[in-house]
């Protein structure tokens, strides 16, 4: 397991040995002796757990909340204080501010090394590799630089690093609570969807985030906590900041069919840039990773010094969150040209901040480069094509959706945020249409998802959830086989079984039994029962007392497997009618069928 | 939780060991709600005074840019208003400012892409759907531009939409008038007037634009109204007597003239004004000197119209002097030829005669215009007479 933290590569990720050392000298021996009482916790109170975890979930989303608020008033107050109330072209602190900010979040990145990342990867690994441990370090860490980096300017955003930070206080929620191993793992998702939601301020989009890129899959186990969770970040968050979405939304209006080809285009420019975007991030990253060392105090700063540079030559809006500019293009106050301009600036902008190890999110400069390229689109039809009647905000919307279905790859959620934040189902069929494109071109074009990418490029071997959400599970119908063996009623004599026995020379019998269970009886044990027993003897008064499970045909492969090899053979029940079999299953075919795969 | 479960059959010990779980579990459950509390009460702390900032910093430079605006910095004006929107977003006052700044700056596609934004979110905003006709005049489309100033006379208003609306209403006369569509300028002057309070002020402006819109029968109504009230306006007497004199209403021109003439703040006017009022005043004397009166007595009015008939055909005999009038003017002369002697007696007995000359008067005038070009002296006055010869009275 260290071996696998440390990573070929990037030692500094997590801090390699040293960083284990302390997780466990800090919480895994915390949580290990909390899991070896939990068993008995388990017999004190068997429902404390389940009760907890909901109470818990309420918990967690009202402080994720209250963090993700004071963390986005912190950024804002700081991008005031450093970057002036209305920052300009032409101002020479846009140019060293960004360089001294990178500079601040090196030296602190040294004294919270958990705080590095953009926070999904972070979380992901707390959830798969750390049993849901994320260190309250990590919690101010991320709070501190990553406030800190995008007030001062880097192209960067809140919203993963929010989710990270919830995710923490989940963590340390559960941990203090000495909740078992199994239930603290699923904390760390539901802080993550409360920390999301409030960042966002569009719970369903955080809800479906954590479960498509977090989770990877449906849980009914811990969606019901996640809901409860995010839920209630968004009423605190809403308590302060306001129901409105993040971005002031135009309406948004879809009434002409004939601009689905302009949408369709937008999808495939979307796909296009969020293909440059994954590749210029995967490059720069591991080259700027190889260099030495001591380079790694001084990349963040060089990065500033870059985006800022950006900025003071006109460009501006790309520096820092950029909500402001999105809103901008979103009322058609760019023109197309500036538009497309900031789009491919904001790319580079944020390939030099994420790459330099600046802590800060992906997701607003992924929403920028969207919005961007989306009122681009729409701003070029109006112009070229005035009979059509979509408004430059819709497009933008509806780019901001395309990026994050191309980049992020998460192309359920790139919906429901557009969606969400859009608050018009209008323009459901657009969304679709240019978000199904983008995700396809950039599936075929960068086939490995990015933030799959970097956990490689960290040493990292996190599950694919893109791969496990397109994995087709098989079922018990799929190793279904003919009944082959006989069928006897537990009423019928000991005698009677054993001739029907000897007739077909089975390895074993299924006996139906007068309450309507099955039993599985080898026939070994058959020869025992009538060497005991007189042969007039009902069959099912020689059975042991268990029986056999009930399995039904769409039920998943796996949940016949524990069942063996307690039972020769397992008789599949019909839904419709439980004395009629659908097959059999044995273990022989089970795996025959998984070797097949 | 644990609490719930004390009756489960649980060894001394072990419910020893429960009691501890809830009390553990309690004191945690308390503590995470006195953390919650303290950390959403410096949340509040926190967001209180970030919001003040802000509101602070919105005003600030929303004031900066109406300063600019008012300076004539149109390019200043739309930094500082976005960045008051940044810090007040949604505020519609700003973004209406925004999108004017924007106008004003010369950056119409803009302007109006953000205008129509706007409206999207407050279709029936008259405030933004006048900047939007303002946006269409000055981009040369009169049908859009209509069609907003339109909507913006029938949408919503803030503060007294009542008065908005008749500004607006003014406004899109002004444009009317500007692209020339007279016939509706005229019927929303119409409008404006008969809703108008009676502000001499307001009323002389919308008079003033009757004019311009070709309508002075109204701006006469309008003006003579005014010119009724005690301490009438120099204005209004001035307007009365233009719009009279050009209807032909020359008693009333007259008589307004002259009380311009006499009104104290004649003289303020500049000299090339007074010089022309005085010159209209004159023609419009000697109009009613020539003018045939019915009031006068018989022989008067014969008097008048023997002397217009000797003018009127000096006129035409200089005029076919030229060849080429000649032949124009020949039916005319020939209709001269056929009236009798026009002596007094003749006039004073045959009043059909009196209107048979002083119609061949008219006509004669008119007609050596067209061919001779503009008359002066009295043939000029009798021409000018020619053109309403009723209406002198009126």
């Amino acid at each position: 397991m260290i071996q696998k933290l440390r990573g070929p590569k990037f030692p500094s990720l997590f801090a390699g040995k040293s960083f284990i050392k302390n997780l466990l000298n800090r919480g895994f021996l915390a949580n290990g002796y909390k899991a070896a009482t939990s068993s008995g916790v388990s017999k004190l109170a068997p429902t404390r757990d389940e009760r907890l975890f909901l109470v818990l979930s309420i918990f967690i989303g009202v402080i994720s909340g209250l963090l993700v608020v004071s963390f986005n008033i912190a950024i804002e107050w700081i991008k005031i204080l450093t970057l002036g109330s209305a920052p300009h072209a032409g101002q020479y602190r846009l140019i060293f501010v960004p360089a001294l900010g990178g500079i601040l979040a090196a030296v602190l990145v040294y004294f919270f090394p958990g705080s590095r990342g953009s926070g999904v990867n972070q979380t992901k690994a707390a959830l798969y590799v750390y049993n849901g441990y994320i260190s309250f370090r990590t919690v101010i860490g991320k709070f501190i630089i990553s406030s800190i980096a995008i007030g001062t300017g880097h192209s960067l955003g809140p919203e993963d690093p929010s989710l990270q930070i919830g995710a923490g206080v989940a963590s340390i929620i559960a941990r203090k609570f000495g909740m078992s191993r199994q239930r603290l793992r699923v904390f760390a998702p539901i802080g993550a969807a409360a920390g999301l939601a409030a960042a966002f301020n569009a719970p369903i989009s955080a809800i479906l985030f954590v479960i498509e890129e977090v989770i990877g899959q449906w849980s009914a186990a811990v969606l019901g906590s996640i809901v409860l969770a995010a839920i209630s970040s968004v009423v605190v968050e809403r308590r302060f900041l306001g129901a409105a979405p993040i971005f002031s939304i135009p309406t948004v209006t879809f009434r002409n069919t004939r601009e689905l080809f302009a949408y369709a285009v937008l999808g495939i420019f979307g796909g296009l840039f969020a293909v440059a975007f994954s590749r210029a991030l995967g490059y720069l990253r591991v080259r700027l990773r190889a260099l030495p060392r001591w380079t790694q105090f001084t990349q963040p700063a060089a990065a500033g010094l870059l985006v800022g540079l950006i900025g003071y030559f006109g460009f501006f809006q790309v520096m820092g969150r950029g909500y402001g500019s999105i809103d901008q293009a979103m009322h058609g106050e760019f023109a197309w040209k500036f538009l497309l301009a900031l789009a491919v600036l904001k790319l580079v902008a944020t390939t030099l901040s994420y790459s330099s190890g600046t802590p800060g999110g992906m997701f607003a400069p992924t929403l920028f480069i969207g919005a961007m390229l989306g009122a681009g689109v729409g701003s070029f039809e109006k112009l070229f094509f005035p009979h059509l009647t979509g408004t430059v905000g819709s497009y933008a919307l509806v780019g901001m959706g395309v990026l994050f279905a191309g980049f992020l790859r998460v192309p359920l959620t790139s919906v429901f945020m557009v969606l969400e934040v859009g608050g018009n189902y209008g323009i459901i069929v657009p969304v679709i249409l240019a978000n199904t494109i983008a995700y396809l071109i950039a599936r075929s074009l960068q086939p490995v998802p990015i933030f799959e990418m970097f956990a490689r490029q960290d040493g990292l071997e996190l599950p694919s959830l893109e791969e496990q959400r397109e994995e087709i599970p098989l079922h018990i119908e799929d190793a279904l086989e003919p009944l082959s063996v006989p069928i006897v009623q537990g009423r019928e004599p000991i005698s009677a079984v054993s001739a029907a026995v000897a007739q077909t020379s089975a390895s074993a019998i299924l006996v139906q039994i007068h309450d309507g269970t099955w039993y599985a009886m080898t026939a070994d044990e058959l020869t025992g029962a009538a060497a005991a027993r007189t042969p007039e003897t009902p069959i099912e008064q020689a059975l042991k007392p268990d029986r056999l499970p009930t399995l039904f045909p769409d039920l998943p492969l796996d949940n016949a497997l524990p069942y063996f090899p307690r039972w020769p053979v397992i008789p599949i029940i019909n839904r419709a009618s439980r004395g009629t079999l659908e097959g059999i299953v044995t273990l022989s075919t089970i795996l025959k069928r998984y070797q097949s795969e | 939780m644990a609490v719930f479960e004390l009756r489960t059959p649980l060894s001394p010990e072990e419910r020893a060991e429960k009691r501890k779980l809830i009390l553990r579990d309690t004191i945690a459950l308390a503590t995470i709600l006195v953390i919650t509390a303290v950390l959403a009460i410096l949340t509040y702390l926190l967001f209180a005074s970030f919001t003040h900032h802000r509101e602070v910093l919105a005003q600030r430079w929303k004031a900066n840019g109406e300063r600019a605006m008012r300076l004539g910095k149109p390019d200043n004006a739309v930094q500082a208003l976005r960045s008051a929107l940044n810090y007040a977003p949604g505020r519609r006052d700003i973004e209406i400012e925004l999108a004017m700044a924007l106008a004003a700056d010369n950056r119409p596609l803009e302007a109006t892409a953000y205008f129509n934004s706007l409206l999207e979110t407050e279709p029936g905003n008259g405030l933004i759907h006048l900047q939007l006709a303002r946006l269409a005049a000055s981009d040369n489309k009169p049908s859009d531009a209509e069609e907003h100033y339109q909507r913006a006379l029938d949408g919503t208003w803030e503060g007294d939409g009542y008065v908005r609306r008749r500004e607006v209403r003014l406004e899109l006369a002004r444009y009317l008038i500007s692209q020339k569509n007279y016939p509706r300028a005229q019927a929303e002057l119409r409008t404006a007037a008969g809703n108008a309070p009676k502000n001499p002020d307001l009323q002389m402006k919308i008079a003033g634009m009757m004019e311009q819109a070709q309508d002075p029968t109204d701006a006469l109504t309008i003006y003579r109204d005014q010119a009724r009230l005690r301490n009438a306006p120099l204005q209004a007497l001035l307007g009365a007597g233009r719009t009279a004199y050009s209807l032909g209403h020359i008693t009333v021109a007259r008589e307004s003239l002259l009380r311009a003439i006499r009104h104290r703040d004649f003289s303020s006017l500049p000299d090339s004004e007074q010089q022309a009022i005085r010159q209209m005043y004159a023609i419009s004397n000697r109009i009613l000197d020539l003018y045939p009166d019915p009031d006068l007595t018989v022989r008067a009015r014969a008097g008048r119209i023997q002397t217009n008939a000797k003018t009127a055909r000096a006129r035409l005999t200089a005029c076919v002097a030229n060849p080429s009038a000649a032949a124009k003017l020949a039916p005319l002369q020939a209709q001269w030829q056929q009236l009798p002697p026009l002596t007094l007696r003749a006039l004073e007995r045959n009043p059909q005669l009196e209107q048979t000359t002083m119609a061949l008067v008219y006509s004669t005038e008119k007609q050596t215009a067209q061919v001779c070009g503009a008359p002066t002296g009295d043939d000029a006055i009798l021409l000018k007479l020619a053109q309403a010869p009723q209406a002198v009275q009126d």
